[in-house]
């Protein structure tokens, strides 16, 4: 594989190259004093960060429903909002046209909820600060691609710590075009490396009923969901959770019942329809004010469901959704 | 959900697809066949209109199990719903086995014609459901 190996301020004077294009937007980190936060740059970059240690929600959220063509959004991201925005492509929640995704390898976050201004924003620094420190992110001590392989082009860091930039699409050549220098072959062993297979997951409803015995239902990890897009969710209404007369009625004919209800019905069903998508970000859990460990069931569902048709969300922007195809000839014992 | 409400029997939900699954329902009935009074059907106009969200819904408020039912796949009314069907059922089937409780979710395929494979496939996973809660209840 071939990629532009790149010397220092190379990506920042690409970008700003980038920006100077009428409607030319770059979607990336912004490194302030009290740590990395995600940013749209128009005109210029200013305190660009490539890399934010800091996870407060995945950035692919920002962009449903955006199909105005004529603008051009350089996506400059973590693979997982990277992949994130390959599935919204895929359920026709945002115009591909309009876009141009770079994922960056990811050495790993911590919550926002512990944002920490000591947190280095360079790549080196960052592996060993987790070596050294047990703050990374459940999600991502646990992430399946931390790889900047996806999306139109890729950010890669070798092990000496030189940064490349490899495209994969037709798009993502043209940030290299906005490079100078010359491509050459890929080293085959980056800093950050394939991710071990999680273990399959496997749990009872007793174990849920207590991981999710503290949820309020407030439904703010549906929200902060970068994949969980229908605008009439079907929680809205009554039909699913009632509210009002429909739940003083239903409470009438079914018995005293512990409030807040529906929380099996919450969760499963939503994990069953982000099941196919969901990348295991964990920005559900992060949007949860009651410490809910909701990445464990999402991601475990996912990886699982995901599984079967041997697909991984995001990976690529080809594969077919599993739930939108089929192939005549396959799980034959699916019957009972 | 709320607390559970007392029950003898055995309560199954069946999602029938009206063009086979529910007609052999209903040969079954004009038969003088029966089946357990447990199964509750809700016909619906193709497999694949089951969102499994319905199936969610109906075990967590008090159904013991339920099934999804369509034409053999090949003979869909509407050609290819039922492959639909068969992937996202498998897929929810593979969630249950996740949540440890596979048992409460059954995928069958019955045509207009067969009624008897319908009282049989009913009557056995209402059998080994009752069997479970019998068990349970000794416990
Ligand atoms: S989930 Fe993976 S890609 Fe996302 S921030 Fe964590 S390590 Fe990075
Ligand atoms: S954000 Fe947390 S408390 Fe709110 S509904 Fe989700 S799991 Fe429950
Ligand atoms: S369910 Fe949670 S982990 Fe999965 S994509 Fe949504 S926010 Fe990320």
């Amino acid at each position: 594989m071939k990629g532009r190996k790149l010397k220092k301020g190379d990506i920042e004077s690409a970008l700003n190259e980038f920006l100077k294009g009428d409607q030319h937007l770059v979607l990336g980190f912004e490194k302030g004093e009290n740590g990395v936060s995600p940013k749209i740059f128009k005109g210029s970059l200013d305190h660009y960060s490539l890399l934010n240690p800091v996870f407060g929600a995945n950035a692919a959220l920002y962009l449903r429903r955006l199909f105005s063509k004529g603008c051009q959004v350089m996506l400059m991201l973590r693979p997982c909002e990277i992949r994130a925005y390959v599935e919204l492509q895929k359920l026709t929640q945002i115009e591909r046209e309009d876009i141009i995704a770079v994922s960056i390898d990811c050495p790993g976050t911590i919550s926002s909820k512990d944002k920490k201004g000591d947190v280095p924003t360079e790549a080196d620094q960052l592996t060993d600060y987790f070596k050294s420190s047990d703050s990374m992110r459940w999600a991502c001590s646990v992430c399946g691609e931390r790889r900047g392989v996806v999306g139109d082009a890729g950010v890669r860091i070798d092990r000496n710590g030189n940064f490349w930039v490899i495209p994969y699409t037709e798009k993502g050549e043209t940030l290299l075009a906005r490079m100078e220098g010359e491509s050459e072959e890929v080293p085959a062993e980056m800093l950050i490396g394939e991710s071990k297979k999680a273990d399959k997951f496997q749990v009872d409803m007793e174990t849920f009923d207590k991981d999710f015995e503290k949820c309020t239902m407030c439904m703010n990890c549906r929200d902060m969901c970068p994949v969980c897009y229908c605008i009439d969710c079907v929680f809205h209404g009554d039909e699913y959770i009632p509210k009002g007369d429909a739940l003083i009625n239903k409470i009438l004919r079914s018995g005293s019942t512990k409030m807040p209800q529906g929380k099996e019905l919450f969760h499963l069903i939503r994990m069953y329809h982000v099941s196919q998508t969901c990348v295991g970000c964990g920005a559900c859990e992060e949007a949860c004010p009651q410490g809910i460990p909701l990445t464990k069931y999402f991601k475990g569902i996912s990886e699982r469901l995901q599984g079967m048709f041997a697909y991984m969300s995001g990976r690529s922007f080809d594969e077919a959704i599993p739930y939108l195809t089929f192939l005549e000839d396959e799980l034959k014992d699916a019957e009972d | 959900m709320g607390e559970a409400k007392k029950k003898d029997g055995v309560e199954i939900v069946g999602f029938a697809c009206s063009f086979c699954t529910f007609k052999a329902s209903e040969m079954a009935g004009s038969l003088r066949m029966k089946y357990p009074e447990g199964v509750k059907l809700v016909q619906v106009p193709c497999s694949s209109r089951v969102d499994p969200a319905f199936v969610i819904k109906a075990i967590f408020e008090g159904a013991d199990g339920v099934f999804v039912a369509g034409c053999h796949p090949g003979d869909c009314h509407f050609i290819k719903g039922n492959y639909y069907t068969r992937r996202k059922i498998a897929a929810l089937k593979e969630m249950f086995d996740a949540f440890s409780m596979k048992e409460k979710l059954r995928l069958f395929w019955v045509s207009a014609a067969e009624a008897r494979r319908f009282v049989e496939k009913v009557t056995d996973m209402h059998n080994e459901l009752k069997e479970r809660k019998n068990e349970r209840e000794k416990a």
